[in-house]
């Protein structure tokens, strides 16, 4: 060996190992079990049309759980599927609240399009008129109401799907009991609707709720009930996660019944158990076809109901007056205030009430639609314990496994949710997953969901469907 | 050479990867060693000895300068344990370099030397965006020892040193997103950047060579703990609705050196072949959490804890060279390290796994006093695989789950000047 074979030799044996120095990790299989994705229907409401910060948009459709297993479907023989999008110049839909920072006492700045308040934004000492300017939204109202009462709601009509045929079929607001023209047979002692206007009011609930009027043709508005449309479709594979309004529309009333709305109550559990069997039936062909449905997590856990404290309010109102120790609240068909105790759930919605002096005294009580008291609070998850039994025997019946939402989302507000070292958990704006209203997730909460159906399908289909990673998905952005 | 210069100078360069020994020590400190897997505790090579065995230093021959750079050549694929795309490292390469001089008389029983070498060091760059970027982006970890050195024959055949062991230079720099979005939805992210106290450690070795064919050694290093009193912390693409919840500007931080007890054998069957066997214990179990203190909030809290508990681990180590010609000498070995780091508590700042190097070199004398080194080693860590449920299990969800696979060229180039 030379001097000029040593030149020669080592610099090429190090090229060598260069060259081949990159490491490769196999990409794990991915398998569809035995479940067949080549056609996939999502059946349920709000949380599974992608409604966020309280409203319904492209971006919370592009995001919501059953389109992100759609898109990892699709890496498993998935096919297409038809998401009900607004036109692209009416992308923002219903609009949805807009975060305008903090007040200087710490509350989030949270407003709808056109809302304004005069408010102390943090850092600032004097206060100022902040509005949220309708202008920046393109939403998707045509001008037209839909039938006024009795037939109908009178509410705004939204754009139809830009997509006929959608195969995401959550419809924000929708309930067991409104989406189930042959639910009702019993008249509900603590709230005696007719058992024929409740029927009527199903079947007719396209003339009540714009997010259902906008994705069924209009010939079927007064006439088809969500039971009957949902039927229509072949899918090879479903997701249903149903209930949730069934206690939730009454509990983000402040268990206070809404007379103007037939389903404004919690369903009782007879009902309940039609309607859901008759879903879960017609969406499964008689269990015939593959699918996973979803429980009713406990709806108190939602920031909504866990996000305005009592301390917190006494201490903002005493910035002011130091002598205010006691928030008054009216409740249930009390005639008389009583004193609010930690125990009391305040809701979101109350901040507003606060601003305005309510809860100060007793001639000026906290009215009791913004307040869950105990008692409410034990009635509503009793009821949710009883439709999740009911929703789990029929899913077993029709040979669907369950998705435990209520399980999943008890330890996430217990314990949190740590995903790749990012920290969420259940509380309002800064836990990640729950969007401005504080009862829908984010995009990551969703992401997170999508996850949930993902390890349950795999479980129970043998089937090897990556999960994503939510932290590519959106939480509230902060201004 | 000016050592001040040298050291401002160089200073950029000085790093290791975490790659070229367990944990995030840097084991690259002898041109003709790194040619051998490491091995030089119980061999009286050239000046490194200073490094390896300051014992063995009044048993080389020559006295001279020796300059060594590398280059470590890192490659990593990882892949998130929910799925995800291969992420794979920016190329970050570093150039650790090491320096000696040793001086005594020609025919005396003591030499002295001064030594400046790369002991620990990392940099890592993850790919933009990966799973675990609320771990880390980026991590910049450099220290720089320098060691003046006595060393003393006691009899022909038993000869002992000692060193003072400077940190010279220690800085650290880590880097990671936070899981706050602005208006825009980018993420904001955090860069703690911080120089280390100088301290003080020796290292000491006996050297033993009972006959020209056999020697042994023992050698130890203490452990010194690199401590960032006031480091700086900032923030970048935090939302003015965020920030009150990230105000801190400094940090303290101590990241522990650990100590390292070494015992080696070397064999020369003939005056042309040498064997050398080295053992080497490292006490990592001294790093059992890494601990930040901030003099204001981040994300509300002003101090964060992250469990390591790394464990103490042994490297072994084999090499041998061989006399081809009276110019040319060519050097082959392996080694095999054992990480510190358990099973659900790797982290993406010491992607650790056990370790096998197989390492070559040469070296070719160009007349009497003048000679270049070469050496090339090639490190291959195992897949290491940490799961959630590991992560849920240990309270270590501060890390990313996934696999990492890691593999490191690190070729070496050396200039000897002997007097």
């Amino acid at each position: 060996m030379n001097k000029s074979l040593l030149k020669n030799t080592l610099p090429a044996l190090a090229l060598l190992g260069l060259a081949s120095c990159q490491p490769d990790l196999d990409a794990p299989a991915i398998e569809k079990g035995s479940a067949d994705f080549s056609s996939y229907v999502a059946v349920g409401n709000s949380l599974t049309a992608g409604f966020q910060s309280g409203g319904l948009a492209n971006s919370g459709i592009n995001n919501s759980y059953p389109a992100i297993l759609s898109r990892q479907f699709a890496l498993a023989g998935g096919g297409g599927f038809v998401l009900p999008l607004f036109p692209d110049d009416r992308k923002d839909g219903s609009g949805y609240l807009k975060f305008f920072g903090l007040t200087s006492t710490g509350s989030p700045i949270l407003l709808s399009p056109g809302q304004s308040t005069t408010v102390i934004p943090a850092g600032e000492t004097a206060p100022r008129t902040i509005t949220n300017n309708p202008a920046t939204y393109q939403l998707a109202y045509t001008g037209n109401r839909l039938p006024a009462p009795p037939f109908g709601s009178g509410a705004l009509e939204l754009a139809p799907s830009f997509n006929p045929q959608p195969d995401n079929l959550g419809v924000p607001g929708i309930s067991v009991l409104s989406a189930d023209a042959t639910a009702a047979i019993a008249v509900n002692p603590a709230f005696p609707v007719p058992v024929a206007t409740l029927n009527g009011a199903a079947r007719g609930y396209g003339n009540l709720n714009n997010y259902y009027q906008r994705i069924l043709p209009a010939a079927d508005r007064g006439t088809k009930d969500y039971v009957t449309f949902i039927g229509q479709k072949t899918p090879t594979f479903f997701t249903c996660w149903m209930g949730n309004n069934d206690v939730l529309t009454y509990a983000t009333n402040g268990a206070v019944l809404d007379l103007a709305n037939p389903f404004s109550g919690m369903t009782d559990t007879t009902s309940f158990g039609r309607g859901y069997r008759n879903i879960m039936r017609t969406i499964s062909k008689n269990g015939t076809v593959a699918g996973a449905a979803a429980n009713i997590p406990n709806v108190v856990n939602v920031p909504f109901f866990t996000s305005v404290r009592l301390a917190d309010v006494i201490a903002n109102f005493q910035r002011v007056n130091p002598a205010i120790t006691t928030i008054f609240i009216r409740e249930g068909s009390s005639t008389t205030a009583r004193a609010a105790t930690a125990n009391d759930l305040f809701l979101l919605t109350a901040q507003a009430q606060f601003a305005t002096g309510a809860g100060t005294s007793p001639t000026n009580p906290l009215p009791s639609q913004f307040v869950l008291d105990p008692a409410e609070a034990t009635a509503i998850q009793t009821r949710t314990n009883q439709l999740n039994t009911i929703i789990a025997r029929t899913a077993r019946q029709n040979k669907v496994p369950l998705v435990d939402m209520n399980g999943f989302f008890n330890s996430i507000a217990l314990r949190g949710l740590t995903i790749n070292a990012a920290t969420n958990n259940a509380t309002l704006i800064r836990g990640n997953l729950f969007s401005l209203d504080g009862v829908h997730p984010t995009s990551r909460g969703y992401a997170v969901i999508a996850n949930e159906f993902i390890r349950v399908i795999n479980s129970n289909y043998s089937a090897s469907i990556p999960q994503v990673n939510p932290n590519d998905y959106d939480a509230v952005l902060f201004p | 050479m000016n050592l001040k210069t040298l050291l401002f100078a160089g200073g950029a360069l000085l790093s290791g990867t975490a790659a070229s020994a367990g944990g995030y020590q840097v084991t690259l400190a002898g041109q003709k060693n790194n040619g051998m897997g490491g091995v030089g505790v119980g061999l009286s090579l050239d000046q490194a000895a200073m490094f390896y065995n300051p014992g063995a230093l009044a048993m080389v021959k020559e006295r001279g300068v020796q300059l060594g750079v590398n280059a470590t050549l890192a490659r990593q694929a990882f892949r998130a344990e929910n799925g995800g795309t291969q992420r794979e490292l920016q190329n970050t390469t570093t150039t650790p370099l090491n320096f000696y001089a040793g001086f005594g008389p020609a025919e005396g029983k003591f030499r002295a030397g001064i030594a400046v070498y790369t002991p620990f060091g990392s940099k890592l760059q993850y790919a933009d965006a990966w799973e675990g970027r609320f771990a880390l982006t980026q991590i910049d970890l450099k220290s720089i020892y320098v060691q003046p050195t006595f060393s003393y024959a006691i009899t022909e055949q038993l000869s002992v040193g000692a060193g003072l062991m400077i940190l010279a230079l220690g800085s650290v720099n880590l880097q990671r997103d936070i899981p706050a979005q602005n208006a825009e939805g980018k993420f904001a992210s955090i860069e703690l950047d911080g120089k280390a106290e100088r301290k003080l450690g020796f290292n000491a070795g006996v050297f033993f060579k009972p006959s020209s064919m056999l020697s042994v050694g023992i050698s130890y290093r203490s452990k010194i703990d690199a401590v960032v009193n006031d480091g700086d912390v900032t923030f970048t693409n935090l939302s003015n609705t965020a920030t009150p919840a990230f105000q801190a500007t400094k940090f303290k931080a101590t990241l522990p050196l650990p100590a390292t007890t070494s015992i080696g054998l070397g064999i020369m069957p003939t005056e042309k072949l040498t064997f050398g066997f080295d053992v080497n214990y490292v006490q990592w179990s001294a790093y059992r959490n890494l601990e930040f203190q901030f003099n204001a909030p981040v994300n509300g809290a002003t101090s964060s804890t992250s469990k390591r508990y790394y464990q103490d681990a042994v490297t072994l180590r084999l090499g041998g060279q061989y006399q081809v010609t009276d110019g040319l000498t060519v050097r082959a070995g392996g080694a095999y390290d054992n990480s510190p780091v358990k099973d659900g508590y790797v982290t993406p700042e010491t992607p650790d796994a056990d370790r096998i190097t197989g390492t070559i070199g040469a070296s070719y004398k160009f007349g009497e006093n003048f000679s270049l080194d070469f050496s090339t080693q090639f490190v291959s860590l195992k897949k290491r695989t940490v799961t959630q449920q590991e992560l849920l299990d240990n309270n270590t969800t501060d890390r990313v789950a996934g696999t990492y696979k890691t593999q490191v060229i690190v070729p070496g180039v050396g200039l000897n000047y002997t007097f």
